[in-house]
This record gives C-alpha cells, sequence and structure tokens, in this order.
C-alpha cells in the first residue's frame, strides 16, 4: 500500500456538519477531530480569554451528568478526549477504540449540545486563567511567541489563547454561555473520523446527534465571519527579562494554504529546518555552537501565511545567532543545490509514511484540509505537488516573498541593537 | 503467550538484535540502546553520557557529520537520540524500504571517533542546553530534587551535567569512556514495522558483526537509599513556585509495576483526584503524579505547580490525597477508569513502529524480553483494589517522604 491509496469518504450532513470519514481497515484505535469555527480569534475584544474559559468549562458537566460523571463515563469506554481554543478554531479531539466509537460520540454530543456550565467551575477556570496568565512569564519560548505574535499579525489574529489579565477579570457564565450558543452549532463544524468504521455509521451518528432544530440559525450565520484578514505588521521589539537566555523570534509574511506556493514553502521550510543537514541546524547550532536549539515554521491561519524563525541562546551569542538566521533565508536564493532540494522533499515524503502509520495524524490532516481547502484532498495529490517542487521554485519564491520587512521580538537581558 | 512476530538473536560480540514484525504498517524504525546514561558518569565528568550522545552524531574515520547528517535526510528519517539516567537510546524512522541504510547510518553513530574541533563547538552547545533547562521551573525542580533525595550517589547527578564538569572534559576522556560503555555487548539493537527479520539480522552482522565485546560486569554501584526531608531554593525570577514530594516506588519489573501505574493515574492521572480537588480548587496551575521507574530502583513523585503563597496549602492537599487514597482505598469505578485508559494508551502507542520501538526497547534492557501487546494488557487486567492496597503498604506515599521547592519563597519550616 503506498501513502497515498486511501479513500476519504466526504459529506455535507444535512445538520450542516462538513464530515470526512477515512476507513483505515486496521483494528487499532479510532481517532475523532472536531474544528467548531469558534476559536479565541471570534472572541469579543472585552472578553479576550472567553474560549480558554469555555473549553475548561464545557467538560465540568450536562444536563444530565455533573463533570465527574461525564469524564467517567469516558473513561469508562476508555476514551481520551481533550477540549482546546485555537487561535480560529475551537478544538475537541477524541482517541477511543472502534468498538466504542458510537458510545464515544454520544458522550461528545451531550458534552457539546448540553453544557450546563457550573458557576463555580465557570469562577475556577477564570482564576486558572488569571495563574495561567502569570505562570507565561516562567515560559520564555511561549512568551516570545505571544510577543511576537501581538506585534507582527493584525487584530483579531494576534490574541493569545489565555487573553488579558484585564478582560479574563471581567468573564463571567454568560460570556462563556455567549460564547458557546453563537459559535459551537452543527454547521460552523467539521469533522473528520479516522479508523476500522463504516463511513455511513459514522454520517448516520452525527446527523442524528446533532440536529440542527435550534442550534443553527441562517439569519445569525450569515452575519458571523467564517476567516479573517491576516496582516502584517513590522517592527522590533524588545522584552526586558531576569533569563539566562535571550528568545530570539522573527517572522515574515509567507503562503496560505490555498496558494501556489503552498508546497514550495514547505520545502524551503525543510532546507532550513527539516533535517540534520538543514542549513538553520547545520550553520548555527553544528558549525558554531551558537545555539542549543534553532527552527523555522510556518504559521497558517485560514486566509493566510507567515514564516517564524526562532532560537534561543545566551547573551553574549545574540547578535551572531539573529545575523545567522535571516542570512541563511538570504543565503538560500543565492546558493541553494538541487540535492538539497531532493533531501528536503525526501524528508516531507518520508514523514507522510511515517508518521502516515498513526491514525490520529490522519484524522488532524483531514480535518485541516476541511479547514483550509474546503475538502478533503487525497494525499497522493499533496505529494505530488512537493515532488514537483524544483530548485526553480525555490528561488523564484524567495524572490516573491521579500524579506526588507521583518518583525522582530526578543525576550531576555539583552536587548538586539541593530538586527540588520 | 507466544510472541510470533518478535524475532531476537545475540551476535557473537554480544550484541542483542532484537526485531518485531508489523506487517499493517509501511514504516521501519530502528534503534540502538546503550546500557549508559547519567548514573555511569564518572563523577568528576558529570554529563559524559549525554555530551557522547551529542558527539556520536559528529562522525568517524568512514563518514563525517556531514556525511551522517546528509545520510539520514536523503532518506528522510526521523532521527534524534536521548540521554537517561541510566540508557542512551539512538533513534530514527523511516520507510521500510530505507531499512538497510538506516541501520548503517545508525550503526556509524555507534562508532565515532570524537574529532577535537567538533569536541570544542558541541560543548558550546551543550553549554547552551543547560542554559535553557536553568529557564525552566519544572526541570530545575526535578534536577533539584534528585540531587537532594540521593545526595551522593551517581543517580542525583543531573543529566546534563554542570557547566563545571563539561568544560574541563577532554576528548580522551570521552574516548575512554566510549571504549567502555560502547561494547557490542552493552548495546541492544531494536527494529519494529514491516520488514524481514532474516534481511534485519544479515543487516545487523555485516554493519555491527566486527564491533569489539567486553566482558559485561554489569553496572557498578547499589541502588540509592531515598532520604526523606526537605530541600528549598529561592531563584526569584520565576513568578510560580514548584513543589514536590517523593516516595520509593517498585523497580521497573516489579510485579506491581502496573499497579503502581494505577495508583498514579487515580491520583495524578486525567479525570484524577488530583485534577477535582487540587487543580479544580484553583489551587495549583498544573498538579499531577510522576513514576520514575529504574532496574534497581523505583520514585514517585507528587508534583505541581502553583502561585508562590499557594505552596504550603499545594503540599497539604497533595499528602491529604495520598492519604485519603491509603486509608479508603480507590472506588472500583477509579480502578475501572484507570484501566480503560491504560488500555487504548497502550493500543495507540502500539500502532506505529516509532513508537513501539520505544515500549520494545525497554522491555529488552530491563526484562530481556518484549512483552506482547496482550501480555501488557493482562498485566493490566490484574490490576485491583487488592494489589494496589499492597502496593500502598509496601511502598507507602503518606509520612515525610522528601519535599523539594524551587520558586521565589523559601516557605519550608526547616529554612
Amino acid at each position: 500500500m503506498t501513502p497515498g491509496d486511501e479513500h476519504v469518504h466526504y459529506l455535507r450532513l444535512a445538520n450542516g456538519i462538513d464530515l470526512a470519514v477515512l476507513p483505515t481497515g486496521r483494528r487499532s484505535v479510532t481517532a475523532i477531530e472536531m474544528r467548531f469555527l469558534g476559536g479565541y480569534a471570534y472572541e469579543r475584544p472585552d472578553r479576550l480569554g472567553v474560549a480558554h474559559i469555555l473549553a475548561e468549562t464545557m467538560t465540568k458537566g450536562t444536563q444530565r451528568r455533573d463533570g465527574r460523571a461525564l469524564n467517567d463515563a469516558f473513561d469508562e469506554i476508555g476514551t481520551s478526549y481533550a477540549v482546546s481554543a485555537a487561535r480560529e478554531t475551537f478544538v475537541i479531539s477524541c482517541v477511543c477504540l472502534p468498538e466504542f466509537v458510537a458510545q464515544a460520540v454520544e458522550l461528545l454530543a451531550e458534552m457539546i449540545n448540553e453544557p450546563s456550565f457550573p458557576g463555580e467551575a465557570c469562577e475556577v477556570a477564570v482564576e486558572l486563567a488569571r495563574q495561567s496568565l502569570a505562570a507565561l512569564e516562567d515560559d520564555p519560548l511561549e512568551l516570545a511567541k505571544k510577543c511576537l505574535c501581538q506585534q507582527a499579525y493584525s487584530p483579531p489574529l494576534n490574541r493569545h489563547v489565555y487573553g488579558e489579565p484585564a478582560t479574563v477579570e471581567r468573564i463571567g457564565r454568560e460570556d462563556v454561555v455567549e460564547h458557546w450558543r453563537t459559535y459551537l452549532k452543527p454547521d460552523r463544524l467539521l469533522v473528520s473520523v479516522a479508523g476500522a468504521v463504516d463511513p455511513s455509521a459514522v454520517a448516520d451518528l452525527f446527523e442524528r446527534l446533532f440536529p440542527a432544530t435550534g442550534l443553527n440559525d441562517p439569519v445569525v450565520n450569515a452575519s458571523l465571519p467564517l476567516s479573517f484578514p491576516l496582516g502584517f505588521r513590522p517592527g522590533q521589539s524588545h522584552r526586558q527579562k531576569d533569563l539566562e537566555q535571550e528568545q530570539i523570534g522573527v517572522c515574515f509574511p509567507g503562503a496560505s494554504a490555498v496558494d501556489e506556493d503552498e508546497a514550495v514553502e514547505r520545502v524551503i521550510i525543510g532546507l532550513l529546518s527539516g533535517g540534520m543537514s538543514s542549513r538553520l541546524w547545520q550553520s548555527i547550532r553544528e558549525k558554531q555552537g551558537l545555539v542549543y536549539w534553532v527552527g523555522a515554521w510556518f504559521d497558517r491561519p485560514r486566509t493566510g501565511g507567515m514564516i517564524h524563525l526562532g532560537s534561543s541562546c545566551t547573551p553574549q551569542n545574540l547578535e551572531a545567532t539573529s545575523e545567522m538566521l535571516l542570512k541563511e533565508v538570504n543565503r538560500l536564493a543565492d546558493d541553494v543545490t538541487e540535492s538539497e532540494v531532493q533531501r528536503a522533499i525526501s524528508g516531507i515524503l518520508a514523514s507522510a509514511q511515517t508518521h502516515g502509520d498513526v491514525t490520529r495524524a490522519k484524522a488532524t490532516r483531514i480535518v485541516n484540509d476541511l479547514f483550509y481547502l474546503g475538502r478533503p484532498i487525497p494525499l497522493e495529490e499533496k505529494l505530488s505537488r512537493i515532488r514537483a517542487v524544483t530548485i526553480g521554485d525555490v528561488r523564484q519564491y524567495l524572490r516573491r516573498h521579500p524579506r526588507e520587512q521583518l518583525s522582530i521580538v526578543t525576550v531576555g537581558p539583552r536587548c538586539l541593537k541593530d538586527f540588520r | 503467550m507466544a510472541h510470533t512476530r518478535f524475532f531476537q538473536e545475540t551476535l557473537a560480540n554480544g550484541l542483542i538484535v532484537a526485531v518485531e514484525v508489523m506487517p499493517e504498517t509501511r514504516s521501519a524504525a530502528c534503534g540502538f540502546l546503550v546500557r549508559a546514561g547519567s548514573r555511569d558518569d564518572p563523577p568528576r565528568l558529570a554529563g559524559m553520557s549525554h555530551f557522547l550522545e551529542h558527539m556520536c552524531f559528529k562522525g568517524n574515520e568512514r563518514l563525517t557529520s556531514e556525511d551522517l547528517n546528509i545520510g539520514f535526510d536523503e532518506i528522510g528519517a526521523d532521527t534524534n537520540a536521548q540521554t537517561s539516567k541510566d540508557q542512551t537510546f539512538y533513534y530514527s524512522w523511516a520507510r521500510c524500504e530505507d531499512l538497510g541504510r538506516q541501520i548503517e547510518l545508525l550503526a556509524e553513530l555507534m562508532r565515532p571517533s570524537i574529532p577535537a574541533g567538533e569536541f570544542e563547538i558541541e560543548k558550546d552547545v551543550i553549554l547552551e542546553e543547560i542554559a535553557t533547562y536553568k529557564d525552566d521551573l519544572s526541570a530545575l525542580a526535578y534536577d533539584s530534587l534528585y540531587e537532594e533525595l540521593c545526595p551522593g550517589h551517581p543517580i542525583s547527578r543531573p543529566v546534563l551535567g554542570y557547566e563545571e564538569t563539561i568544560r574541563v572534559m577532554t576528548p580522551e576522556d570521552m574516548r575512554d569512556y566510549l571504549g567502555r560503555k560502547y561494547a557490542a555487548s552493552n548495546m541492544i539493537l531494536i527494529i519494529t514495522g514491516n520488514v524481514d527479520p532474516a534481511e534485519v539480522m544479515g543487516l545487523a552482522r555485516r554493519y555491527c558483526g566486527s564491533w569489539p565485546s567486553v566482558i559485561n560486569k554489569g553496572r557498578d554501584g547499589h541502588p540509592p537509599a531515598l532520604r526523606t526531608g526537605a530541600t528549598g531554593r529561592i531563584i526569584d525570577r520565576f513568578h510560580q513556585q514548584a513543589v514536590a514530594v517523593a516516595f520509593p516506588s517498585v523497580p521497573t519489573t516489579h510485579a506491581l509495576d502496573e499497579t503502581a501505574e494505577a495508583v498514579a493515574a487515580i491520583l495524578g492521572g486525567s479525570n484524577s483526584r488530583f485534577f477535582w480537588n487540587i487543580h479544580q480548587k484553583g489551587l495549583a496551575t498544573r498538579v499531577s503524579v510522576i513514576r520514575e521507574e529504574y532496574a534497581d530502583f523505583g520514585v514517585i513523585i507528587l508534583v505541581g505547580l502553583c502561585e508562590p503563597e499557594n505552596a504550603e496549602r499545594l503540599l497539604e492537599a497533595m499528602r491529604r490525597e495520598a492519604e485519603q487514597l491509603t486509608r479508603d482505598g480507590p472506588e472500583p469505578k477509579e480502578i475501572r477508569r484507570v484501566k480503560n485508559h491504560r488500555r487504548t494508551m497502550l493500543t495507540s502507542e502500539s500502532e506505529a513502529p516509532g513508537y513501539r520501538l520505544g515500549q520494545i526497547a525497554d522491555d529488552i534492557d530491563y526484562r530481556g524480553s518484549p512483552r506482547t501487546m496482550e501480555e501488557r494488557l493482562a498485566e493490566v487486567d490484574a490490576v485491583s483494589a487488592d494489589t494496589i492496597a499492597t502496593y500502598l503498604r509496601d511502598y507507602p506515599i503518606v509520612g515525610e517522604g522528601f519535599v523539594a521547592t524551587i520558586g521565589p519563597r523559601m516557605w519550608l519550616s526547616a529554612k
């Protein structure tokens, strides 16, 4: 069986759910990934952090059982689940054995459709969110990412999942209920299921358990955005902090998921930090010993993309590391080699085959297709695009995405004077 | 139960080669487990095992570091290594058609020449890694706990070592250590995935058959005597306080191993007593139970992160939950729920060669052979209220224990 040898069943259910099912035929676990278009980008500006509070409180009880009983019911069938707020989506992930799929989806439906939002749970969630915001100060990497996102991305895509102290303080149970009522509806739901399942049985399940009545409101829904435009704001800032190391974050605009350069960008990220022979790893860590970690990655909201470069180093290496980060990206356009491009392509193709053995990874890939592309895309089609990337494409991409304007953040004991 | 898909052979030089065939997968994972970790570091050279793990990627007389890096990337292998207190594990995961190249490259990693120039550059990388950990409250708390839990014992030293021990290391020190620890008879080669065992054995002989062997005396030393008491360290740049209390637990091959796992899950897993009675009371942003198991001893650690003024309350709350579990025992539904969770987790972990590799490596190192999934699930099934009571009687989690705290506040009574 080749990596692309799979058939995804895709349906738009009568209740509005976009459902994609990948029967694996293999009796291992079944993975369910659910994404409501209602992440923290959708929060009211004066209630930032409410999506996270919703994630924390939704699991604390339904009209039929309290929080412990609900979680016991999941545990009774050995089902692991997680609820979290992402930037544009509200995420529910679940893994269970195939024989428990129906029961797991019934419990998920009960939790999603009939949450009780106990007042005490809401208060505790607000208190814990306040503490988590304070605890961010003990997590330099996450703090640097938060600072860079606030600086470089246009609102509302520049927010942090925990919100801000002033807005979290104001959140009450009614705000949690409002976010849930507005966004957690079947016609804003994308679902993927991977495992030893029957697609039509899964479709029946999601249609039956998520009734449209009373939840979908076409008039209200028409007024709700499905995405947000991504704007880029260049700049440089420093957050003074007593740390052993400096955190460095840099970003600049990249390709969106639907951009024709999307596959080329994946290869470029591979060239920069895909493996042990990649540019950043080699030039900054292996040849100079300036850092322990360095990386490049892309971040893609629904409507756009950003390329990020990041590292941490002791203060005496700050200038050298920062300079090398961008130098390596720019140098790519001049001296990238055919063999490097082929290695980056190999890394992506092999990863599809190795991690393709993981059921959860399959479900995540497919739900991401629904979110970004509106339909599941055959894996082979994606891999073909990667295989087709040439050295010329890489050079052309780097010309088309100039890096004169950057957004740069440092967090640590020393301020970086002049990045360029 | 017969393990129909598992093959194990020991080469003439003592290298154990273990293969698990997973015909339903499309990839293959390979790993070399070296029975050497930070507890084997020479005392004045703490951090040696971990530094050597880095240096193994720096090449030898046949292949430069660049050759190795390019080699792994050409086959798109997901390659890495990790050092713990008693093992160093090198692994790679790639397409099954690249199995031969994977084994060849991994085998080259195990024969490094420790070039002097690369050694000095990598020393700087290690010092950067130590600096990274100094900004991580949880990592500092972990190292601090071990240093005071069994002072003077090799297990007490941090895996990364100390700045001063790293700075004085020389390539000669490392070559000496390499010669003693990276003998074929002190290593295990494990392969999982859609592979042919006969082919694997042939590859193992070709690439590893000439490696030297040594008379394996086993690990020098004795299990640590774990102290009771308390230790605290003020680092006022942190905003949170880490609070941990440790008790002795079972070694890895103990019959109550799976029971210890259940105790940890009932107290500190998802939907656990700690979750509902501590985290959900707003007392700690994170609170859990960590188990550490070695061949000769084990530790169970109740640990949480909280606001500094809540440190005493957090410690009291963790102790209260441990006492209540010991006194009243678990509820039947708690046992059911953690067992069900464990079953799903084990099944999930075993579906991909890259994940299964780790399960098998520990089994072979500690037990001599791997457990099948059916055997592991049977061990989960055997957990009961009785086995939990036995565990809590023989390995109590009440009483003084050893408390460690790090953060902006010193709140322990023995200031």
